[in-house]
């Protein structure tokens, strides 16, 4: 799509990082108080921090719940790693109905592997007399030999299976350790092990209602982590915005939904707003697109104005005809005028908003470019008076002038759907709808006026500019950032509370207004206190567990009670794990479609 | 690879109380443990019952920790089973497989499965219809087909007749072959060959 508009923060951060005292410095905007900036609630998990982001989430619920890590997990997977939710049903319904459910055995053997000796033991899968040490038996009780389970596991793993192997014995619903999953297989099949491994660190970017993978392309590696609110949208470290909810670019105030509709919508009709350019001339008077009925070259439009189609001006009604050169039908009916029938109506409608939206949309792609002549108006009025001035509102007015065209064009496919009989037909009269598209018009063209005022003074040559017509500039920048901001929280608001806020069903919601733009995905940080470590063996010493697979599984749980600082360990510490056993930066079915 | 030694017991254990549970597994033929042939005699107190089912069983690879893939080779009138194919719609054949259920516990549960249909999960769209709406017609299509297919004369005749055909003779010859002997496979044969 190239429609797409997307502020890169790479070059935004390079516009600034060259001059570090403007970050946070913009207090001549509307923020009168300066507030430090306070670390975003939405955090970026690279394929360094996915395991300690799974772990600080496990920790919480092994802590609460008390037990062991496998558990914990089978728990949070079932729950769609939903801490909360799992944390109400243990109120609600009590400790066994969860753990039933989610097929976690209520009872352990304790001491699991205390009756099991040197004696030899029938497996009931192959039928065969083994040896005590080679069976192995699972929380549930059930006890096989680790030929048996190791084949049980494999086809589980290659069927796609491994957030949930269930025991082998029929009708058990309860879910295998995944320790000994690890330790078994890796033994027979390493690769194996370690696609396990991967589908269990993913099932927290898969099954988690609060993270995604970043939708870059080719992929970048990140997921994002949102706190409380999956309606809202996010710029990744890669650069990337995107809508969190559905994943499309980010298209507040439209709703996912409206959105969704409109790209349908725009490439169903591309064929046709073309065949329109080409057959139809705006009518003088109304602008509406009209279509040339036969070869006769004096058209009227819906609006009732005639025109000449050769030069497009407007014609009187009754005759000039004859002055139209080669024009034979005589003949002009003006019920084709009243009878425009209904789709074409609606054509007209979605090309008016079109227009609306490709024009802001053209107009944003142009004043990207602007990026380069601001900043080399900025070095020319830095050498200009070099006694450090501030030149913050040019930045400052450049980008408030990107966030509210973007805010501006998707105010139209939200409007078109809002006000048109597709969504919401039923839920409003005609009347209110009237009033509602008024009161919302009113909005989006003041807005409107003053995007256009705030594009026209970033345009001007200022550097060049006298310095008292100079000061005039800076001020009216500065205003006009002041306004637009406004006037963008005004429209998002009587988006939110008159016109969806209103609807009888509230599924269409709206990533909420920022001022300063989306918000950044920041890195994740992860601090363990050393008392989570000793809580539950997270893996049982005498488990047969050996080689990389625990050194990389290990780190955050066991040994790292000396650690007070949280960052500093993380990367050396995550460098093995990343390395040495495999690439995460790409989703599992990627790698697998290769 | 088919845990070889495993199938082998199976049968073993199978057939040592074929007598009580009617319920026998017997190789397909040739020496490959992996195409069986099972007969379960159909229940009392149903429209199968004095029937005998025979049951084509596949030993995948994977077993026992894939399912076995069964279906009937007697043609038989059930919701959860095509009339058509003789394919079973059974879970513990599908997702339900647990690797510690055997052959013959997968038979015993079809058997379980002709006395007590679920209709809600049917394989047979027809039958299951037919089942729900007017059982008394079911009933009897069924006891029909448990008659014209199922008994023993049938179930006999039926089973020479596919091998006579598997080595190669026309179903029409065979049958007329089987008719002219009295139903002796090898006197057929010899007739056939001559
Ligand atoms: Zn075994
Ligand atoms: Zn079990
Ligand atoms: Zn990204
Ligand atoms: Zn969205
Ligand atoms: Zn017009
Ligand atoms: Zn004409
Ligand atoms: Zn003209």
């Amino acid at each position: 799509m190239d429609d797409y508009i997307n502020i890169s923060s790479e070059e935004e951060d390079e516009c600034f990082s060259d001059r570090e005292s403007y970050d946070g410095l913009d207090n001549e905007e509307s923020d009168s108080q300066w507030v430090p900036p306070k670390p975003s609630s939405i955090k970026v998990i690279t394929k360094e921090s996915i395991l300690a982001a799974q772990k600080e989430d496990l920790r919480r619920v092994m802590e609460l719940v008390s037990l062991r890590e496998h558990h914990a997990r089978t728990l949070l997977i079932y729950y769609r790693w939903d801490a909360e939710k799992l944390f109400s049903v243990l109120v609600e319904k009590g400790k066994s109905a969860l753990f039933a459910q989610a097929g976690v055995p209520l009872v352990e053997s304790l001491d699991p592997d205390t009756t099991l000796s040197s004696s030899m033991v029938m497996c009931n899968i192959c039928m065969e007399e083994v040896s005590g040490w080679e069976v192995t038996k699972m929380d549930c009780g059930h006890c096989f030999c680790n030929n048996c389970w190791t084949e049980h596991f494999i086809v589980k793993i290659n069927e796609g299976q491994s957030k949930r192997i269930r025991c082998m014995a029929h009708k058990c619903s309860s879910i295998c350790d995944e320790a000994v999953i690890r330790s078994l297989v890796s033994k027979r099949h390493p690769d194996l092990a370690e696609k396990f491994e991967r589908f269990l660190l993913e099932s927290y970017i898969e099954d988690n209602k609060m993270v995604k993978w970043c939708p870059s392309i080719p992929h970048c590696g990140n997921a994002i982590r949102v706190e409380d609110d999956e309606f809202c949208e996010v710029e990744c470290t890669c650069g990337l915005q995107f809508c969190f909810s559905c994943l499309s670019e980010a298209h507040s105030p439209c709703s996912c939904c409206m959105w969704e509709l409109w790209l349908k919508k725009c490439r169903d009709e591309s064929e046709t707003v073309n065949w329109l350019t080409v057959h139809t001339k705006p009518c003088p008077k109304c602008h509406k697109p009209v279509e040339k009925n036969g070869g006769c070259n004096l058209v009227s439009c819906i609006c009732g104005q005639c025109f000449c189609w050769l030069c497009g001006a407007a014609t009187g009604r009754d005759h000039t005809w004859s002055s139209i050169s080669g024009h034979s039908c005589g003949r002009f009916k003006e019920d084709v005028v009243k009878n425009s029938e209904r789709a074409k109506r609606d054509l007209y409608r979605y090309m008016h908003y079109h227009n609306m939206y490709k024009a802001h949309t053209d107009s944003f792609k142009q004043e990207s470019t602007l990026r380069e002549t601001i900043r080399e108006k900025v070095e020319n009025l830095e050498k200009r008076d070099p006694s450090a001035r501030d030149f913050t509102w040019v930045t400052n007015g450049l980008y408030r002038l990107f966030r509210s065209r973007r805010a501006l064009s998707y105010s139209y496919p939200f409007a078109f759907y809002m006000f048109g009989d597709e969504l919401f037909k039923g839920e409003m009269t005609e009347k209110e709808r009237e009033i509602k598209q008024n009161l919302f018009e009113d909005q989006q063209q003041q807005l409107e006026s003053n995007v256009e005022k705030l594009s026209k003074c970033i345009e001007e040559p200022f550097d060049q500019f006298p310095e008292e017509e100079l000061m005039n500039t800076r001020m009216q920048v500065i205003n006009l950032c002041v306004i637009t901001d406004k006037l963008c929280k005004k429209m998002y608001e009587c988006i939110e509370n008159d016109l969806l806020g209103s609807l009888l069903f509230g599924i269409h919601n709206i990533a909420p207004y920022h001022s300063k733009g989306i918000e950044k995905a920041t890195e994740l940080t992860v601090c363990h206190t050393s008392k989570a470590c000793n809580t539950g063996p997270a893996i049982k010493p005498d488990d047969d567990i050996n080689g990389c697979t625990l050194e990389s599984y290990q780190p955050s749980g066991s040994g790292s009670s000396d650690q007070s600082g949280c960052s500093s360990r993380k990367r050396p510490r995550m460098e093995n794990f990343g390395g040495a056993f495999f690439d995460l930066n790409l989703p599992a079915e990627v790698m697998e479609g290769n | 690879m088919v845990d070889i030694a495993r199938v082998q017991k199976e049968l073993q254990e199978c057939n040592k109380d074929k007598d009580s549970s009617g319920i026998s597994v017997k190789l397909k033929g040739g020496n490959t443990l992996t195409h069986l042939v099972g007969s379960i005699p159909g229940p009392v107190a149903t429209p199968y019952e004095g029937g005998t089912f025979i049951i084509d069983i596949v030993i995948p690879d994977g077993y026992p920790f894939e399912p076995p893939k069964m279906q009937f080779v007697t043609r038989v009138w059930h919701p959860n089973i095509s009339s058509q194919s003789g394919a079973i719609c059974l879970d513990i054949l599908k997702k339900e497989w647990s690797p510690a259920l055997t052959i013959k516990t997968a038979l015993l549960s079809i058997q379980a499965l002709l006395s007590a249909p679920e209709p809600d999960d049917p394989q047979d769209a027809v039958v299951a219809q037919q089942y729900l709406k007017d059982y008394r017609t079911f009933a009897s299509t069924a006891r029909y087909w448990t008659e014209a297919y199922a008994k023993s004369s049938s179930v006999g005749i039926e089973e020479k007749v596919q091998r006579l055909v598997e080595m190669g003779f026309p179903e029409g010859m065979v049958r007329d072959a089987l008719n002219a002997v009295g139903g002796d496979e090898n006197a057929a044969l010899e007739k056939l060959c001559s």
